[in-house]
């Protein structure tokens, strides 16, 4: 039945349909009641409503910094988001599930959940929210006056969002080809879609009753170099299919590579693809906002260093301008975080956001031609989606990863062409080493060349896995002084560079 | 590439445990591991616990290398151990390495619950991938040479 997943709008009674299977997957289930859910959410106040909350910030400019968490506890759950918010100055706050709610293996959720009780600390990596109940999770949204928004990294997301939203969640992450190719290993794309189109169905749903709901997708995919480009044409894409299910309103984001100029210029490119597609097939009136999330691969285990990446990731989203920065914690590198040690990671954020309020960088011309690069490796991947679905975007997308049209690097799905393997250039720019299939314009292959072939080093010497982690792991490398005792003798002295200044 | 390829017909089996899906660490050890020789079966993300000794039974494998990052690894090996024994192969050498456990926790108590649990090795986030095969080709008793 995934086979026939097309874009168009679903109708209601079909969702109707798959929701009864949807509810029945865990006793929790029959807990929520659609209307019920719908008149709880309508007495939720505007402050505690994230779409509101974003599009406020949108139309006032402001960069608003959210940070992910989730402990298996509702208790534990509280304590961190009251952390967040009191300690942390966070806008927006998290419901991280569980890595086993996110493959709706609630059995073991409860186990872990049962665990982590008689332990007396979380062995679950999130909250478990669909086997606590639509009450329970009311408890939390209600403890704290910010907005929250499920943060479930899954290609399953139907039952979570039932439960989430209906206990006072106003947003939800994840889009149906970003998470099936980042996330999974044997759920086939079409089934991803399937399953996001539910979610989208569900969320415009509570928008026709009044009660907006924040939709986002994550841009960050893999997290680990992503090529911008691609970023934006899957980001372009889930808009798209969102929009059809009838949200008026759609945030996207990409995950940062910590290369200023190329982060900017990308969350540039990011927002006028995305415009220029959703105003072609007929969904101008859409809004639109853009999230930046801080660097995704590997931190440095030392505290101190971690800090300057998260500050980094603050200087690109607000030189970029972006709505929603999500935040890292100096303990990335670690594991979970404690919610102190994540709540100082959204501090510092603040701080530099702060800072960056009334001084915005004139625009270098590289990041011109930056996005002009992106945007046209944007359009290239999107245009031959398009075709290859017969102008149908959700079978475009389908037919895309079959063709590695569309293909993430390091993605763990059996479905991924895999062909696709990206590098830094000498200035941390993400560049393709290989292309793959992906339909790059000609120019944007003659840039992505010219810029390797400055990157100092051979390409050819030392083992390919080597070569690799030296990319992946630029970041987060411990720190030394430069200048030891060697490599003075090609130095020509400081007596050498007064002369020149005085001639 | 493979200039420093040494004799190692031995196979491992490699994969990421329970619901995780890290996969990036998981490739490069696969590819280190490949370069320096051994022959690798990898099981991608998140690999059961019958996987993993379904392969090793299928493949003869010397030893089984285990990641995981998301935290939730504690829970995941759990039992990994008993597993191997009931199918027979109670000495095969297992190895666990990544992010092991939620939030920061002193490594030495890490390590101490994980050998306990079983394993022959663990490695705690960030380890140097040559000291792993090192280790590795200590463990199984030194560099297989075909002569």
């Amino acid at each position: 039945m995934a086979a026939d997943v097309r874009q168009s709008r679903w109708q209601w009674d079909e969702f109707l349909r798959m929701r009864k299977e949807v509810l029945a997957r865990w006793p929790t289930g029959q807990e929520v009641d659609l209307d019920e859910a719908v008149a709880y959410q309508q007495g939720v106040p505007r402050h505690r409503n994230f779409a509101l909350t974003v599009l406020r910030a949108k139309s006032e400019g402001i960069t608003l910094a959210q940070p992910r968490g989730g402990f298996a506890t509702v208790e534990e759950q509280i304590a961190l988001l009251r952390c967040l918010q009191d300690q942390g100055g966070a806008d927006l706050l998290p419901l991280t599930t569980d890595s086993y709610t996110r493959n709706e293996r609630f059995a073991e959720a409860e186990k872990g959940l049962a665990e982590s009780v008689s332990a007396g600390r979380s062995l679950l990596n999130g909250l478990p929210l669909v086997n606590h109940g639509v009450k329970a999770v009311r408890r939390v949204t209600e403890a704290v006056e910010k907005p929250t928004m499920v943060l479930s990294g899954t290609s399953r997301p139907c039952l979570t969002a039932e439960v989430g939203l209906a206990g006072g969640a106003t947003g939800f992450l994840g889009g149906g080809i970003s998470y099936t190719l980042s996330y999974t290993k044997e759920l086939p794309i079409a089934e991803g879609i399937r399953n996001y189109q539910y979610l989208d169905r569900l969320c415009a749903h509570y928008w026709e009753q009044g009660v907006p709901i924040h939709r986002e997708q994550p841009g960050f995919l893999t997290g680990t170099l992503i090529p911008p480009g691609l970023g934006v044409a899957i980001a372009v894409i889930e808009a798209r299919l969102g929009a059809g299910q009838g949200l008026p309103h759609y945030s996207v984001g990409l995950g940062q590579a910590l290369c200023l100029a190329q982060d900017v210029a990308a969350l540039g490119a990011l927002e006028r693809v995305c415009r220029e597609y959703l105003g072609r097939f007929g969904f101008g009136a859409t809004t639109l906002t853009i999230a930046s999330h801080q660097w995704m691969a590997n931190f440095p285990q030392d505290e101190a260093q971690a800090a300057g990446v998260i500050a980094l990731g603050a200087v690109i989203a607000g030189t970029a301008g972006v709505t929603q920065v999500i935040t890292k914690s100096a303990h990335e590198a670690l594991g979970i975080p404690s919610p102190e040690v994540n709540a100082a990671g959204v501090r510092l954020t603040q701080q530099v956001l702060r800072m960056l309020e009334q001084w915005r960088l004139p625009l270098d011309p590289e990041v011109e031609t930056e996005e002009a690069m992106v945007a046209a490796e944007a359009r290239a991947i999107l245009d031959r989606t398009l075709d290859l679905g017969d102008g149908d975007w959700a079978l475009g997308a389908i037919r895309a990863v079959e063709a590695g049209v569309i293909d993430v690097p390091w993605s763990p799905s059996r479905f991924n062409a895999g062909k696709a393997l990206p590098g830094r250039d000498r200035f941390g720019a993400v560049r393709y080493l290989a292309p793959g299939e992906i339909p790059l314009p000609p120019e944007v292959r003659e840039y992505h060349r010219s810029k390797l072939a400055d990157r100092s080093g051979g390409e050819a010497s030392g083992m390919m896995s080597e070569r690799l982690l030296a990319d992946l792991t630029a970041v987060s490398r411990p720190v030394s002084g430069n200048f030891g005792p060697d490599g003075w003798r090609d130095f020509q002295g400081y007596a050498e560079l007064l002369r020149r200044r005085a001639s | 590439m493979r200039a420093r390829r040494r004799a190692e017909t031995r196979t491992v089996v490699t994969g990421v445990i329970g619901a995780d899906c890290h996969i990036v660490g998981n490739r490069i050890l696969q590819m280190a591991l490949e370069e320096a020789g051994f022959k690798v079966v990898p099981l991608g993300i998140m690999v059961s616990q019958e996987e993993f000794v379904k392969a090793a039974v299928e493949t003869d494998a010397a030893a089984i290398l285990v990641s995981s990052l998301y935290g939730q690894g504690e829970l995941d090996c759990q039992g990994l151990r008993d597993k191997f024994e009931e199918a027979g192969l109670g000495r095969i050498h297992l190895v666990v390495g990544g992010n092991l456990v939620v939030g920061k926790q002193e490594w030495d108590e890490v390590e101490r619950r994980f050998l306990a649990m079983g394993f022959n090795r663990a490695y705690p986030p960030g380890v140097d991938l040559r000291r792993v095969i090192d280790e590795l080709r200590r463990d199984l008793g030194g560099p297989a040479r075909d002569g």
